[in-house]
């Protein structure tokens, strides 16, 4: 594997970090909630995929994978909005940690009706994509890694679209900075707040199958790993902030795909700990993050 | 001094009997191997949920890394054990001690540089350093990495785990009512008012949060010597998550709470275990329901007490705590007054220079008032005086000494108190505290004596009371000592943060509005309560003020700032009829 190849492969886990990493960070921006449970909705939309791709096997492949991700999406979007409404909404206004520990109770209460349905044991995933390698001058990328790539970055551009131009990504910025100022000038806070819940679960509905076409297992528990990390790029490039959770989910991913090729894969998880550490002392805001200081 | 008597007495009594039944119970084979098990793991559950209590509820840091410094403990341990060989039974309390000492010392370098940082910032940071922890001990040869650490002695028994779980509970509840509790307590209630009452805020949260680590290693190393296999995995995120669940449940900051809780979640899952497939979808719901029905946990921030049940069942009435006061002066011996300089202070945020060549002199007993239109630069003063803000330029001096760059419980120990524009008050802790926890600078007891209950301890606590009880009736609050802050009506409010400001026996009494949204009669009376702290303490005051009526009547000499400048002055009757003043005012 040479260098270019060990970035490309750091890039594509990257992106799909960073797919999730913007849930993570749209909820923390809007309601200053830790959404522990936003790993498992990556479950969740594996599973679902994975259902669907294994019932239409009729169709040809990449149109079964388009429509598993399709249902990924509206399922994952249903339940973000469903938990929040259930489970985050009343406690808005108690103590935060309130809200923390029932997302860590949503989160061990997916794992478990998963386990139901599906058994603990791990499945595998059916891979939809077998088109051969694209050659670049001399090197080769796999078509998987290039798609996903490709789709990540569109949708980020799309996100940050969204929440400039639009009047619902207005309405998303001003509850994020003041949610009572937001509802005096007659924005709907609750309204606002589920579809932030629903375009991060959606995300990381994308993010799921991207996940689970690289790597091709799936179990109840798989959504603790990717969504810390995820999480963790989300900090690093400054919590709160669209572009620093694509930053951070680039940087996580090359880190990481670096560390697993030189050093060895055994040290990867503690170097991106590590520079989490590091970045937190440095900066805690994050790369991208502002500064806030308390007034006294 | 009966009533805690009494109370030792009962919970003494109680433990003794409860320690007697198990030991019958195991003796006569009731409790076998598998209940033994679920008590076993109870117990270091509770100290596990303890400690993390002392961070997380009283000092108020949310923490999520704390199976770290169990696993810490644990490896330490069982380590020290394996290695020294011989008579693992003899040296098991010296493993523990080990366990304890190594945590601590993890706990230290991580919280002096982690502890900065608050909130979830902390939050993350910790959940990285327990992380790394883990992954360190999977990597390393002499910790067995992966392939787990085999052929630990089993010698962790009842009696150890029962001796650990009350010393530990003891130990907070001892600490935590002394002034080192106190202290704690006060930052998590408002960390600016805490440094600005005396309290060393960095120095208390690393003490904090490293006892909090030492308990966990202890009870690390019970774990190691009760299962005798140490797998890395088991102290992974989803661990601390678990000690944090009991600790919120339990209700954040009650002790009593945090054991309830220890013990029902770790033995509901065994109890659960009948429908094992659904038991911990049961467990989650649970979780769920509890937090959206009652957010502040079990106990919410009470205690359980044996002694106050008892009371209850006998009908009988709590005899009201009431002890001798002796107006013997040890703390608060009145120095002499003041004598603030400043001389070309300044400060410049970015390019805005909030305050320039701002010049102070404040004579010993001297009340001055410092005025100007909102946004000129007053509260800057206070904060440029405290050291919230570091000035750009210019000096300080107190006494002669320059007090520029000093922290600010420093500069509140050198005698500059001072009180705020938004109140801030240790909310949810009884008026007596407030003003108790400004006392913190003039009492000795160590963390050990007031572990123990030394006689100083006594004697410190006697007079703290005794001392604050006068101050509140002074501002006429005596009626209100065990009310706790959030509930006094606005003035009464305002008229606590001063009491509590004068407690730390200041020589300088800084007054930021002290008269906010007060009707008529309380500026009246705050008047009154100005000149009294004046002539009774001899502390000299600067107060920043809106009302013309409190300011013209009680200054004997006034400050004029606008746009960060001093525009004018002199004596009350000066500064009125001086036409910058009048412009600054009307905008002429």
């Amino acid at each position: 594997m040479t260098f270019v190849n060990q970035i490309i492969n750091g890039l594509h886990v990257g992106s799909i970090y960073a797919l999730i990493a913007l849930g993570y960070t749209m909820v923390y921006g809007i309601v200053k909630l830790i959404n522990f449970a936003h790993g498992d909705i990556i479950m969740v939309g594996s599973y679902t995929a994975m259902v669907i791709m294994t019932e239409l096997t009729g169709l040809p492949l990449w149109v079964g994978l388009l429509i598993a991700m399709l249902a990924a999406m509206l399922v994952c979007t249903t339940f973000g909005v469903v938990i929040e409404r259930v489970a985050y909404k009343p406690l808005r206004n108690t103590q935060r940690i309130a809200a923390l520990i029932t997302a860590i109770g949503v989160s061990l209460l997916l794992q478990n009706i998963a386990q139901l349905i599906f058994s603990p044991n791990s499945l595998p995933f059916p891979v939809a994509i077998r088109v051969p390698p694209v050659a670049i001058g001399e090197m080769t990328i796999s078509f998987i890694t290039l798609l996903t790539i490709t789709v990540s970055v569109l949708l980020m551009l799309g996100l940050q679209a969204f929440v400039h131009k639009t009047k619902i990504g207005k309405a998303m910025r001003a509850v994020s900075e003041d949610r009572d100022a937001a509802q005096l000038m007659g924005i709907n806070v609750s309204t606002t707040i589920s579809v932030t819940f629903a375009i991060g679960s959606a995300l990381a509905a994308m993010g799921a199958v991207l996940y689970s076409t690289a790597y091709p297992i799936i179990i109840p528990t798989m959504g603790a790993m990717p969504g810390l990390k995820a999480f963790i790029a989300a900090v690093l490039g400054g919590i709160g902030v669209l572009p620093g959770a694509m930053l951070g989910g680039f940087l996580m991913g090359v880190a990481e795909s670096l560390t697993n090729g030189y050093i060895s894969s055994q040290w990867g998880d503690a170097v991106v700990f590590g520079i989490l550490i590091v970045v937190l002392l440095v900066k805690p805001s994050g790369i991208l993050g502002r500064r806030t200081s308390e007034k006294v | 001094m009966k009533k805690k008597v009494r109370s030792y007495i009962i919970n003494i009594v109680a433990l003794v009997l409860l320690y007697s039944l198990a030991m019958y119970l195991i003796g006569n084979g009731t409790i076998g191997r598998y209940y033994m098990g679920i008590i076993l793991t109870a117990g270091i559950s509770v100290v596990m949920a303890v400690s993390l209590n002392l961070t997380t509820g009283i000092l108020g840091q949310l923490a999520l890394g704390h199976a770290g410094f169990m696993a810490v403990g644990a490896y330490a341990a069982a380590l020290f054990t394996i290695h020294i060989g011989t008579e693992p039974q003899a040296i098991f309390p010296i493993s523990l001690l080990v366990g304890g000492l190594v945590a601590a010392v993890f706990g230290l370098v991580i919280g002096v540089p982690a502890l900065r940082l608050k909130g979830d910032y902390l939050a993350i940071i910790t959940l990285g350093f327990g992380e790394v922890i883990r992954i360190l001990i999977t990597n390393l040869e002499f910790t067995g990495g992966a392939r787990t650490l085999r052929g630990i002695p089993r010698v962790t028994t009842f009696s150890y785990v029962f001796v650990m779980v009350v010393l530990v509970v003891a130990v907070m509840f001892t600490l935590g009512r002394s002034r080192h509790g106190r202290a704690i307590l006060s930052i998590r209630e408002d960390e600016v008012a805490a440094e600005a009452s005396g309290i060393p805020t960095t120095y208390y949260k690393i003490f904090a949060f490293t006892l909090s680590a030492f308990f966990a290693g202890m009870a690390g190393g019970l774990f190691a010597h009760y299962v005798g296999v140490l797998d890395p995995k088991n102290f992974g995120f989803i661990r601390s998550i678990d000690y944090l669940v009991m600790v919120v449940l339990g209700g954040m900051g009650s002790i009593t709470g945090a054991v309830g809780a220890a013990i029902v979640l770790t033995a509901l899952p065994e109890l659960l275990r009948g429908f094992s497939d659904y038991r911990m979808l049961v467990y989650s719901v649970m979780l769920i329901l509890m937090m959206l029905f009652r957010p502040s946990g079990l106990l919410g921030t009470k205690e359980f007490s044996l002694t106050a049940l008892i009371d209850w069942v006998l009908r009988r009435k709590p005899e009201a705590e009431i002890e001798a006061v002796e107006a013997e002066q040890v703390f608060a011996t009145r120095h002499k007054p003041a004598l603030l300089e400043a001389r070309d202070l300044g400060i410049q945020f970015g390019g805005l220079k909030a305050l320039d060549s701002f010049e102070l002199t404040i004579e010993p007993g001297e009340i001055v008032g410092l005025i100007g239109p909102n946004g000129a630069g007053k509260t800057t003063v206070f904060n440029l005086l405290t050291n919230v803000y570091v000035p750009t330029f210019g000096s300080i001096e107190l006494e002669g000494k320059s007090v520029v760059g000093l922290p600010t419980h420093e500069i509140t120990q050198v005698g500059i108190a001072r009180t705020f524009q938004n109140i801030r008050l240790f909310k949810n802790l009884s008026v007596l505290d407030n003003v108790k926890i400004a006392y913190h600078n003039q009492m000795q007891t160590t963390p050990v004596e007031g572990t123990f209950r030394l006689p100083r301890h006594w004697r410190e606590e006697r007079l703290a009371n005794a001392r604050a009880r006068e101050l509140l009736h002074v501002f006429g609050m005596g009626e209100m000592a065990a009310k706790d802050a959030k509930n006094l009506p606005y003035g009464q409010q305002r008229k606590l943060e001063i009491a509590r400001a004068l407690a730390t026996n200041p020589k300088l009494l800084l007054l930021d509005e002290p008269a906010a949204g007060m009707n008529p009669t309380e500026t009246q009376e705050l008047m009154d309560t100005i000149r009294l702290i004046r002539d009774s303490f001899g502390v000299a005051i600067l107060l920043i003020e809106h009302d013309m009526r409190l300011v013209m009547g009680i200054c004997e000499r006034l400050v004029v700032l606008d746009y960060g400048q001093i525009i004018a002055t002199g004596t009350p009757d000066e500064v009125r009829s001086n036409p910058k003043v009048i412009g600054a005012y009307l905008g002429a």
